[in-house]
């Protein structure tokens, strides 16, 4: 079995794990309930099942990813392992201070993040937050331009600046969307801001349950302060929201930037947490979007062309439910 | 889905500005009185992005919704005005989903589906009870009821859900509102304890 002896990133042990729990039974013949349920997109996928940093060689963490219970430890030489609770196979690895697992065969590797490699960055993941709703709810949540002067009034927006002006969104090569060109007027755009300022936005769309942000860093508006979401699929209609803030360094704690994430991220919750179906729907009859909701329709339009059924409702069900 | 005038609230859950949430028949209702006095019953999601709009806020005749501030006006449900857009007139289509609504004898009454004219004539001198909300599902309630004794009073059923239903009532003596409160309790109790 490989592990251990890996390079190291970010101070951590890098650690690939292969656990088999039954080799006498092939795989094939052991499919479980849950698999069976998700897709193949979403169940090969990699999804971020913890923080490395917050984890302890005395405390093992539980989690569950796609309806299965995950265990999370540390020996004392740093090493990270994840298994199943039920015993079955599972992919776990440690990137970017996350720990990150598989349940399928990985058709694509762990996303790639070249800002980590940038060395004045202050690097900071932001908790772990459960929301009960679903991943893809969560990710749109992220992309929305037109919640920020209401839902984040006096931050990241302003209801009096809450015009969406017109922006590009375009698919990326290697598979999702780019959306480029957004201005938003932001009255603090993060905890160093001393006043407001028109900020850059652009998102990118790599996996379904990730998206990122890159926005005008306060200190050097040339460069970006890039926000990575990651949203683990517990169950359908449960999540649990990672955060990476990868920002240009310009003193400001790393305390203060996790504090504002949460803040931020706490506004947004009970938004999600009440939305009908909880379930996203990927059929075009059940919510009407406008043009400010472009990377919207664009991203359900992705999951309808991957095939993505996990927490979302298809067209097929909205006729049903009329 | 199911025809027939229900009632869902009483008059007096509704002060100013305050949206009261509340169910028919599995379909999550947000009902509000617009500054004119009309009491709106709508599905209780934004058309937009399914946001319960009883999370919104009330001003004068609009319903504004919690998450982009869409507002749609007291009657109709049509969208007045979405802020992303402001140049821009909404499209007719959006429109919140609003059922019809009658205020009589101190209950706020509506239908899903039918096309009866008016809820039920009631008697003019009553007052409304407190709503008793029971665990169980509408026949038993229903059967519950009829069997029971409780002179006086005149008792209504909302279906709420499967297995969930609210018991609203009229008095014709309000001096006795404490008496049947405490019978309707009973009620509740044998109920679900059955």
């Amino acid at each position: 079995m490989p592990g251990g002896a890996l390079p190291e990133e970010f101070g951590e042990r890098r650690s690939i794990k292969i656990v088999l729990a039954n080799r006498d039974r092939p795989r094939e013949n052991a499919i479980s309930e849950c698999e069976a349920a998700v897709d193949p997109i979403i169940w090969n996928d990699w999804h971020v099942v913890g923080d490395a940093t917050e984890l302890r060689s005395y405390r093992p963490l539980t989690t569950i990813l796609l309806g299965i219970r995950l265990r999370i430890s540390r020996d004392l030489d740093g090493a990270i392992t994840v298994t199943r609770e039920d015993h079955g196979p599972l992919l776990s690895d440690v990137r970017h201070g996350l720990v990150w697992a598989c349940l399928g065969r990985p058709t694509q590797p762990i996303v790639a993040i070249p800002e980590l490699d940038e060395a004045d960055r202050c690097v900071v993941t932001a908790g772990a937050v459960g929301v009960h709703a679903s991943a893809g709810r969560v990710v749109e949540n992220f992309l929305d331009l037109g919640h920020l002067g209401h839902v984040h009034a006096g931050y990241l927006g302003e209801e009096a600046e809450s015009a969406v002006a017109p922006y590009v969104v375009a698919p990326l090569p290697g598979g999702g969307i780019h959306a480029s060109g957004c201005k938003v007027f932001q009255p603090v755009a993060s905890p160093s801001a001393k006043s407001g300022f028109t900020v850059d936005y652009r998102y990118k769309v790599e996996r379904p349950f990730t998206a990122c942000l890159y926005k005008s860093a306060v200190s050097q508006p040339a460069r970006f302060d890039v926000i990575y979401l990651f949203a683990q699929p517990v169950g359908e209609v449960e999540t649990i929201v990672h955060a990476l803030e990868i920002f240009v360094e310009d003193g400001v704690r790393p305390a203060e930037l996790r504090a504002f994430q949460q803040f931020i991220f706490l506004q947004d919750k009970p938004i999600l947490e009440n939305q009908n179906p909880k379930r996203l729907p990927l059929g075009p009859r059940m919510e009407m979007p406008v043009l400010a909701d472009k990377s919207s329709v664009a991203y359900r339009r992705w999951l309808v062309d991957l095939g993505v059924t996990w927490g979302t409702t298809s067209a097929q069900d909205e006729v049903v439910a009329g | 889905m199911r025809e027939g005038w229900y009632p869902i609230a009483a008059c007096d859950d509704l002060p100013a500005a305050h949206i009261y949430q509340t169910q028919l028949c599995d379909e999550p209702l947000a009902v509000w009185r617009a500054a004119d006095g009309h009491v709106n019953v709508w599905q209780d999601r934004c058309p937009h992005r399914g946001v319960r709009f009883s999370i919104g806020t009330v001003h004068a005749n609009e319903l504004r919704c919690r998450y982009h501030a869409w507002r749609f006006g007291s009657g109709s449900g049509a969208c007045t005005f979405v802020p992303a857009h402001p140049d821009r007139k909404p499209a007719d289509a959006i429109r919140a989903t609003a059922y019809p609504s009658v205020e009589r004898a101190g209950l706020v009454w509506t239908r899903l589906a039918g096309d009866q004219a008016a809820p039920p004539v009631l008697l003019p001198s009553t007052v409304p009870m407190r709503a008793m909300p029971v665990n169980r599902a509408e026949d038993a309630v229903v059967a519950a009821i009829s069997a029971a004794e409780m002179p006086g009073v005149h008792l209504f059923v909302q279906p709420v859900s499967a297995g969930r239903t609210v018991i609203r009532g009229l008095a014709e003596d309000a001096a006795l509102l404490g008496e049947h409160d405490d019978a309707l309790e009973r009620l509740r109790r044998t109920l679900e304890s059955a």
